[in-house]
């Protein structure tokens, strides 16, 4: 009997048709550990070796499927579901827009399992085969075809010899791989270590900067983005006739999403009626339109004129605290001064700036304009104990 | 230089062919004549038949111009797994020049002054009218009848050269095997190629994208394409077995070979299917009125029905039908799909063509149907009175030993 380290036997053929026989004849002796080394693609071997059609091509379609409904899942979690944002005017969960992204994800789910999966199943990777310590398998990739069969093979004994030599063996010898075989190396083991504690710096650097302060201005690594050449808003420009960067819409342009409002009472747009501002709002006010305007108070108006009005936002605190000698507080919505201006006068101001204040029409539509004009009523009396 | 594969010898199969192309000419003629009789009787300016007439025509454009890109597309790739079924696309390819015949009938529709309240029987930028008038009427330039006419006489004059040319080398290399026939072809067809992809975008836009004069897509000629590729390869597989059946090219065109095919139909369906969704995509992305209009008439509830089975019927069903090996390698099955996608193509092109012309719904009757069996029957004479007169194996190509060697892993 061999010796239990002995990997297995292999068995030298010098031709295609030598080496077809030779496994007919492996096969039909019950062999079930042993493959055929060649040169180059033989014809005929896989059937004579009775190699079973792969199952690949069912894992890559169940990750093929995987993939196509994972990128589907993502793209509802994320732009339908968890964080709505629309796009392009088209709806949260458009299946159109949706698909090249399934698609990609479905070719790379599927690429990824072929390759990896062909690697496990051939056993890969591999420190080391056996079969390289055989003296004679380096003529494999020259004229030699092999026959390898296995020690763990449970017909391997005396008898294999017997018949590979009966299959026309030119030469045979057994494979005796020594006892470290198919370790990992040392010397990779100590460059791995050295590899893997370098990969560790980064994110050292990366928590150490997070964690410390710097009196270093902020590096740019993209200098162009983070400082652009846009104009801003009122700047001036030499480029077009009239001097202005920014463009004013065509005469007679209105919001497409105003167009059911156009029937609104007089002075909603402007908040002035035949010259005169309006004392009433032109909006029926209710609860909602309340809770609106206290969100719209808070998201525009709270960080410079302070969440409750007193003109002490954190803009304005920042700017005291950095003494700019050109900021101007911004005014405390509860003197007299502010509470007299009827509803129509604040809502000109929202729309059109005052002082250093600019003008919100761009970002506040109009009816959200008119529920802070609500709200900050609201504020005004609360605050005078009315 | 003569060549050493000479061991084949050739498959004479004039008995079937002569017989195949005599009735194909009979079902073509008394199909065509019954589908004018009954579009005559529609009093209607036989605008019903013009335009099942135009979709049946460019069925047989797609079939001849598949033919054209395989020939090309083997000579130029060297392809070795080819050789046993390129012959059958080298007639079929050669029946372009009698499709090219069809084409005088058009005459009619584009000189007619009937349909004018239409536009004009079948292109309505012959009379432009309606409310994108100024819109066509700028684009007469290019969409007026002579320079019409005289575009298609050229396509179908170039196409008649290119596959005299391969056919003619081909069928030469039967008689003196040499090898430098099929040398020279290689070159020619990478020039060919180019003279095809251009051509075939052109026909398209002129016959087909044109029947809305308003309307325009820059990647219709590589759907018309996608089309063309998938027919041949349809066409191969049931022209392959139609003649194994009749006991010719026995085992020469194996298991392999219909794998092949079969796996060249999938490929190219998924092809179709994804040009196809590229130009939804961008147009249903911009939504802009000149490019959504051509999709809103289809996806109404006159034609939304046919849009859905595009996406059903032309994609995932055979996509999914297709994709195993095993059906691949089953002729039988391979039989049906090959029979489902040439049907599905004629359903493509009279999805491109007649919500165009009959916007308020399908005019379906069996007008369509004799003029779709009268061409495909007139498709199999002209395809098979080629093969009465020649073998249908290029026998003794030098890549011919290659081919039969050939195994799928």
């Amino acid at each position: 009997m061999t010796t239990p380290k002995t990997h297995g036997i292999i068995a030298e053929f010098d031709s295609v048709d030598a080496i077809i026989a030779a496994a007919n004849q492996v096969r039909e002796a019950g062999y079930t550990k042993w493959d055929c080394h060649t040169p180059f693609p033989v014809h005929g071997l896989d059937d004579a070796m009775a190699i079973k059609q792969t199952k690949l091509p069912w894992l890559v379609l169940v990750m093929g499927i995987s993939g196509c409904l994972g990128g589907m899942f993502l793209q509802w979690w994320t732009n339908a579901y968890d964080y709505v944002y629309i796009i392009s005017g088209k709806p949260a969960w458009s299946l159109p827009a949706n698909i090249p992204v399934m698609f990609e994800m479905t070719i790379l789910f599927s690429a990824l399992t072929a390759f990896f999966s062909m690697w496990i199943i051939n056993n890969l990777p591999k420190w080391y085969n056996p079969l390289f310590h055989a003296a004679s398998f380096t003529k494999v990739t020259d004229d030699r075809f092999v026959l390898a069969i296995e020690s763990r093979d449970p017909l391997y004994g005396e008898a294999t010899r017997g018949l590979l030599q009966s299959a026309g063996a030119l030469a045979m010898e057994e494979v005796n791989p020594p006892e470290d075989d198919g370790l990992m190396p040392s010397k990779l083991k100590g460059w791995l270590g050295v590899v893997f504690s370098l990969m560790l710096l980064p994110p050292v650097m990366i928590a150490s900067s997070m964690y410390s302060n710097s009196s270093e201005p902020r590096v740019h690594l993209v200098p162009d983005m983070d400082s652009q050449m846009s104009f801003g808003e009122q700047e001036a420009s030499s480029f077009f006739a009239d001097g202005r960067s920014m463009r004013a819409p065509i005469a007679g342009t209105y919001a497409q999403e105003d167009d059911h409002l156009l029937g609104e009472k007089p002075g909603y747009y402007t908040g002035k009626e035949d010259g005169a501002y309006l004392t009433a709002l032109p909006v029926e006010v209710t609860q909602e339109l309340m809770a609106r305007g206290q969100e719209r108070f808070g998201i525009y108006c709270g960080v410079c004129h302070g969440m409750g009005g007193k003109g002490d936002g954190a803009v304005s605190r920042r700017a005291q605290k950095l003494e700019m000698a050109t900021w101007v507080q911004p005014a405390d919505l509860h003197t007299d001064l502010v509470k007299v201006q009827p509803p129509g006068q604040i809502f000109e101001t929202m729309t059109n700036g005052i002082r250093t204040m600019p003008g919100y029409a761009r970002q506040i539509p109009v009816q959200d304009r008119w529920a802070i004009v609500l709200y900050l009523q609201a504020l005004q009396r609360a605050s005078a104990g009315e | 230089m003569t060549s050493s594969a000479n061991i084949y010898p050739a498959d004479d199969a004039s008995a079937v062919a002569s017989r195949a192309s005599r009735i194909g000419l009979l079902v073509g003629v008394v199909g065509l004549a019954a589908a004018w009789f009954l579009g005559s009787a529609e009093d209607d300016h036989m605008r019903h038949f013009w335009m099942s007439y135009l979709v049946a025509f460019f069925l047989l454009v797609t079939f001849t111009m598949g033919g054209m890109f395989f020939v090309l597309i083997q000579h130029i790739t060297g392809a070795k797994w080819s050789v046993t079924v390129r012959r059958q696309a080298e007639f079929i390819m050669g029946a372009v020049p009698f499709v090219g015949l069809l084409a005088i009938p058009f005459l009619i529709p584009l000189f007619s002054h009937d349909g004018v309240e239409h536009g004009g029987l079948l292109w309505s930028w012959v009379y432009p009218h309606g409310e994108h008038q100024a819109l066509i009427e700028g684009k007469v330039g290019f969409l007026n009848r002579e320079f019409f006419v005289g575009r298609l006489v050229f396509y179908f004059v170039i196409w008649s050269i290119i596959a005299r040319y391969f056919k003619k080398n081909s069928l030469a290399q039967d008689a003196d095997g040499d090898e430098a026939r099929t040398v020279a072809m290689r070159k020619r067809s990478a020039v060919c190629i180019i003279i095809f992809a251009l051509s075939i975008s052109f026909a398209g836009f002129d016959l087909i994208m044109s029947t809305d004069p308003a309307w325009f897509s820059t990647i219709f000629g590589v759907y018309i394409f996608a089309g063309c590729v998938i027919s041949i390869h349809a066409l191969l597989t049931l022209s392959s077995m139609f003649l194994q059946r009749k006991g010719h090219l026995k085992g020469m065109v194996t298991v392999e070979h219909y794998h092949d095919l079969g796996k060249m139909m999938m490929a190219f369906t998924i092809f179709w299917a994804y040009i196809a969704f590229s130009q939804y995509f961008l147009y249903w992305y911009a939504n802009m009125p000149e490019e959504t209009a051509w999709y809103l008439r289809r996806i109404g509830d006159e034609w939304g029905y046919l849009s859905w089975f595009q996406l059903f019927g032309h994609f995932v069903i055979p996509f999914l039908g297709i994709l195993s090996r095993h059906v691949k390698r089953n002729r039988k099955l391979l039989c049906f799909w090959a029979v489902y996608m040439l049907t599905v193509q004629a359903i493509d092109l009279y999805w491109l063509v007649a919500p165009n012309l009959y916007p308020e719904g399908s005019p379906f009757s069996m007008v369509e149907v004799c003029t779709f069996t009268g061409m495909l029957g007139l498709f199999v004479f002209a395809v098979y009175r080629q093969a009465t007169k020649h073998s249908i194996l290029a026998h003794r190509d030098p890549l011919m030993d290659q081919c039969l060697a050939f195994k799928n892993f």
